[in-house]
């Protein structure tokens, strides 16, 4: 700031240019955004919104298709313990951990859950017996896979290079040796993606936050100079 | 195959045109499918209109074209059944030549390519089918809406019709990857339904159109499929009232289930049942996620009819359609107004009671709040309750005293009573007044509005009564309360147009109502149903008063402004006259005389008007007293003429005797020895004559005249006219019978008798009357011969008179002095001579020929014949008497018998003393002069 005082009084003016200029563009700022390249910002909005309607979704698939499976496993305080799953990924992790973990490792780790589940989602289509179950099945992987690109656009948005997506077949579910096993595997599947969906939907809010402090104050840094010049 | 099986088509075609079956094909050597000679490039051409065409034909170098020495040059080219000119034609080869078509427009061209076999037979080697049709033009428009969650529609408009079998492939992608692509049904062309759309992934949509010309895509749309989300309505719309609360109603509903988001704003509108227009509940009241709400400020008792909508909280998306209506009925209230209250009273009760007849209206369903139960009616007498009773009818009659009284009424729900609505019934010599002022009523915007200015006094309410003011029906008032504010009001009821409205204002204060104040109004005028019927009072020469009555109400239609008269000769212009509505009668002149006019009239109101019928009249050629004006004086000059000739003559009457009647002697004056030969006679003719007496020379004077009768037969005209004078004499009796005394100046000859008769009455007595009237028989009838004997007088009768024996009887019943010495003269010659009686008869014989000659000349030959068998005697007088009886009168009166007797008598002696006559009258007549 000192040698900005010690400029000749042309600079004096030039700071008051820029402060106009600055002030005259506050209220386009929104609208710069939106316009030309639209940010990450909409796009996590997105993604979020889509995340909670995937939350909605599931939420009536998954009393659909418990009761489909029948009890217990439509019983509320039903809690098996998690045999017969390792393969699914686990939302489990210590909040710490995930916080400490940079926006592009989440977004990277949601990407890839997700990509997983939603070949399980896919399997269990396979065992559904009503068309109704089907199609409700069908359209909810349709929104994961809407999920998943958008996941995608964020990353592409934020400037995060994707995971790489050959390993995808690997995760692909094997028959389980028992039908109750195999029930037990689905019940997981739906807790699971209950938990992934309430996770993403958190990180995508806290994204969401973290973008628009930022994003403001990446608009200011930029248009100083740009009117100074 | 299908290649081979067109061109059989065609050759089949081509055959029957030709005529000629000739197979230009070769079996080939399996089973019997035809190999077509050449063919046609291209194989399906599909062109747009307006283009250049370029078809070429290739003649397969095969069996057909060695055997049949075919060559490129003899192609022709046919398009259905038109040649194309040659000079389309371009061989290009031996065995190909092409042809170039410009301006394709039919749609259904086939072209065929043929070829002429020995110069003279068409043969058709190959035909193509030309389809003609448009590239598809760029889909316009294009637009998405997803219903409910996941159906998503996309619209577009495909352009202009292609006319060529066009697709349509709705494609959309992610940005990350692309999505399946939805195909419409079969025949739609311009929407498609995606299935299973995700929301908050933004994606691109286009339409291709693809067909035999090309492809096309439309512009492509980016959008997230929840800014296009138009969700299902609310359902299970319920609506429930509150006891305690009757203006407000709650509503309830079920969210759509099936939607993208969670939070939901609505629009709640609602309607009085009757009412068309809704109300939206202010929309921020509704902008939160619910399932019920409730509705304040509505009307009790009132049924309200409720629809929800629902979109997106955050505004994203379409409003859902509006669901179906549900409808409620807010709580009773009690009523909010008092009702309507009125009476009319029926004075005609005697002994200090009238009939009071109160009356109200129901209240409207807004005012009642409810469903009323009863009325409650109050009355009272000065401060004094006299009773109350609960009416479920809207009238009640009350039969009270002539004193004041008051009554109120209240109307009653379940919830509770109206206010009171009082009314004062004044006494019997209560005198209303103060009257509304300036009243007038008017019809503005289909309604009859009356307007006035409210009295000075205090008024608690008004009353309008109306109705039909009609000639032919009774005034049976409808009424209306207006309140004490009110100085326009409009008349609530079902008004008739053109109908006269007789519309009473009434101001009801504290103590009674005012007086009355009426007007007159039309909801809509309209022209009379008639015109007047217009008549002459009287016509003049040059004038003419026409009456006319006013038309009757019902006939009006409106108020009669005026009335025109037209008029008109047979042959003039009509002539318009426009007279005051209140005038009945209007002179028309100057009219010219002894013309026809036609006259009709029409009365007008403000909307128009009508023509009555034509009445026709004739102007007099003369005023009136004109004629009377000539006539009169013309009549009074004729009368004074003639007076004046009158008088002339006489005074001048002498001269004009002398001039008009000549001096005519009166026979009466005359002497009968003018005329006779024997004068003494004629001292008997006179019987004025005084010279003699009487009696002597009456009965002489005939002696003489019969004697002179046979003495000169050398003068048979004497007695001729004797006779006739006799004859005459008799007929003049009959004819002057009804005449009596005045027959004195009738002609003098026939009465000489007659005469002597009356002159001799007259002198022996006054008091004599008689007369003797003898009718002349016609023919075979004799006249009866009445005869009216004398009553006191003593006088002898000269003529047809009775028997002497009789005379005798008479003559001593009277007592005349100058008479007795003529009856015994007579008596005397009665005496004297048997045949006396027979002369009286004979003459009366005479007499009785005179009167019918025929009947005496047939009498004469019986009694000729009679003579000669039967002697005289009584009984041949008898017998003579029963032949005349029998012969002539079937019946006869007494009288008539005797008188034939008499004749029956005469005749006998006719005969036997007709000789002996003579010198009887001689011996008698001493008086002859001889």
């Amino acid at each position: 700031m000192l040698p900005v005082a010690g400029e000749p009084a042309g600079d004096s003016w030039g700071m008051l240019a820029c402060l106009c200029t600055v002030l005259w563009h506050l209220p386009a700022v929104p609208a710069l955004n939106r316009t030309g390249d639209p940010g990450p910002g909409p796009s996590i909005q997105k993604t979020y919104d889509l995340t909670r309607y995937l939350e909605h979704q599931l939420r009536s698939l998954a009393g659909t298709y418990l009761n489909y499976l029948g009890p217990p496993f439509n019983e509320p305080d039903f809690n098996p313990p998690r045999l017969s799953a390792e393969a699914l990924p686990s939302a489990t992790v210590d909040f710490d951990v995930w916080r400490s973990l940079n926006d592009h490792l989440r977004l990277a780790q949601n990407y890839q859950a997700y990509s997983h589940l939603l070949c399980y989602v896919r399997g269990l289509d396979r065992h559904a017996a009503t068309a109704e179950l089907r199609r409700s099945l069908a359209h909810f992987c349709t929104s994961l896979q809407g999920l998943l690109g958008s996941i995608a656009g964020v990353m592409a948005a934020l400037g995060y290079p994707l995971p790489p997506q050959g390993a995808e077949p690997a995760w692909a579910p094997s028959p389980s040796p028992s039908d109750f096993l195999q029930k037990m595997e689905d019940f997981w599947l739906l807790k699971e993606l209950q938990t992934w969906l309430w996770r993403s939907a958190k990180d995508f809010t806290w994204l969401k936050k973290k973008m628009h402090s930022s994003a403001a104050a990446v608009t200011l840094r930029l248009e100083a100079p740009a009117s100074d010049l | 195959m299908p290649l081979k099986s067109l061109c059989k088509m065609l050759m089949v075609w081509t055959w029957t045109v030709q005529a000629l079956f000739l197979f230009l094909t070769i079996d080939s050597a399996g089973g019997g499918i035809l190999k077509p000679c050449g063919h046609i490039i291209p194989e399906s051409p599909v062109i747009a209109p307006n283009t250049t065409f370029t078809a070429i034909c290739v003649l397969d170098d095969s069996e057909c074209l060695r055997d049949q020495h075919l060559n490129a040059n003899q192609i022709f080219w046919k398009i259905k059944d038109t040649y194309v000119p040659k000079e389309q034609y371009t061989v290009l080869n031996r065995t190909a030549a092409s042809v170039t078509l410009e301006n394709v427009s039919s749609l259904g061209g086939l072209l065929t390519c043929n070829i002429l076999l020995y110069g003279q037979i068409v043969q058709t080697i190959y035909g193509i089918q030309i389809r003609v049709g448009w590239a598809p033009e760029k889909p316009k428009k294009l637009s998405c809406i997803v219903n409910g969650l996941s159906n998503m529609k996309c619209q577009w408009d495909p352009g202009k019709e292609t006319h060529l079998e066009t697709t349509y492939v709705l494609k959309s992608e992610w940005p990350t990857r692309p999505l399946t692509d939805c195909i419409p049904p079969p025949n739609v062309n311009n929407s498609c339904t995606v299935d299973m759309v995700v929301v908050y992934v933004n994606m691109d949509v286009w339409v291709v159109a693809t067909n035999a010309l090309g492809n096309v895509s439309s512009d492509r749309i980016n959008f997230d499929p929840i800014d296009i989300v138009k969700l299902l309505p609310p359902y299970n719309v319920t609506v429930s009232n509150s006891k305690e609360i009757s203006s407000i109603l709650k509503v309830s509903w079920a969210n759509p289930v099936d939607k993208p988001f969670e939070g939901l704003k609505y629009n709640i509108r609602y309607r009085s049942s009757d009412a068309s227009n809704w109300t939206l509940i202010p929309p921020e009241d509704t902008a939160s996620t619910r399932d019920s709400f409730t509705v304040q400020y509505l009307k009790p008792f009132t049924d309200y009819v409720f629809s929800i909508r629902c979109m997106n909280i955050e505004g994203r998306g379409f409003w859902s359609d509006w669901s179906a209506e549900a409808s409620g009925i807010t709580y009773e209230a009690k009523p909010s107004n008092a009702p309507s209250f009125w009476y009319t009273i029926d004075p005609s009760q005697g002994h200090g009671y009238r009939l009071v007849h109160l009356k109200w209206k129901a209240l409207p369903r807004s005012e009642a709040n409810g469903r009323i139960l009863d009325y409650e009616v109050t009355l009272r007498e000065g401060k004094t309750p006299r009773f109350q009773r609960y009416i479920n009818d809207t009238n009640l009659t009350l039969n009270v005293t002539n004193d004041a009284f008051v009554v109120s009424l209240k109307a009653r729900n379940m919830i509770g009573s109206s206010e009171p609505s009082t009314l004062t019934i004044p006494g019997r010599d209560f005198k209303a007044a103060h009257p509304v002022k300036n009243l007038r009523a008017f019809p503005k915007d289909n309604e009859l509005w009356v307007e006035w200015t409210p009295p000075n006094e205090p008024v608690n309410k008004y009353v309008l009564e109306w109705c039909v003011f009609s000639d032919n029906l009774p005034c049976t008032p409808e009424w209306q309360q207006e309140g004490s504010a009110t100085k326009l009001t409009y008349l609530r009821g079902n008004l008739m147009e053109s109908k006269c409205y007789l519309i009473m204002v009434i101001p009801v204060y504290d103590n009674g109502p005012g007086s009355p104040q009426s007007v007159k109004a039309y909801l809509k005028q309209a022209a009379p149903s008639r015109g007047p019927f217009v008549r002459t009072k009287k016509v003049g020469k040059n004038e003419a008063v026409l009456v006319w009555e006013h038309l009757p109400v019902d006939d009006q239609n409106g108020f009669i402004r005026n009335y025109t008269i037209f008029y008109r000769t047979s042959s003039g212009n009509e002539t318009a006259v426009h007279v005051n509505s209140s005038h009945t009668e209007y002179t028309l002149s100057p009219l010219t005389s002894d013309t026809l006019y036609m006259v009709r009239m029409a009365a007008y109101t403000d909307e128009g008007g009508k023509d009555g019928p034509e009445f026709t009249f004739t102007t007099p050629k003369f005023a009136q007293g004109e004629i009377e004006a000539i006539v009169v004086p013309v009549c009074l000059a004729f009368l004074l003429t003639t007076l004046l000739g009158v008088l002339l003559c006489f005074n001048k009457l002498d001269l004009i005797k002398k001039h008009i009647w000549p001096n005519v002697p009166d026979p009466s004056k005359s002497h009968i020895a003018q005329w006779s030969p024997h004068t003494p006679a004629r001292h008997n003719l006179h019987p004025k004559d005084q010279m003699y007496p009487e009696g002597n020379f009456t009965d002489t004077d005939v002696s003489v005249v019969e004697i002179e009768a046979n003495e000169k037969k050398p003068l048979p005209e004497d007695l001729k006219s004797l006779d006739l004078f006799k004859k005459e004499k008799i007929t003049t009796e009959g004819h002057s019978s009804g005449i009596g005394g005045s027959s004195c100046m009738s002609s003098s000859r026939p009465s000489i008798s007659s005469n002597d008769e009356s002159e001799s009455g007259q002198n022996t007595s006054s008091t004599v009357q008689y007369s003797t009237v003898v009718h002349s028989g016609y023919r075979h009838q004799l006249p009866s011969v009445q005869v009216f004997s004398r009553s006191e007088s003593t006088q002898p009768l000269l003529d047809s008179e009775e028997r002497p024996e009789d005379l005798q009887i008479v003559e001593n019943g009277g007592n005349g002095d100058g008479a007795s010495p003529r009856q015994q003269y007579f008596k005397q010659n009665c005496n004297q001579d048997e045949i006396s009686p027979d002369l009286s008869h004979f003459e009366r014989s005479k007499q009785v020929s005179s009167v019918n000659e025929e009947d005496f000349v047939r009498l004469k030959q019986q009694q000729m014949s009679d003579q000669r068998s039967q002697s005289s005697g009584s009984g041949q007088i008898k017998d003579f008497e029963d032949v005349s009886a029998a012969d002539h009168f079937g019946s006869s009166t007494e009288g008539q018998i005797q008188r034939f007797e008499t004749i029956g008598l005469e005749a006998a002696t006719d005969e036997g003393m007709s000789k002996s006559y003579l010198p009887q009258t001689v011996r008698q007549g001493g008086y002859m002069p001889q």
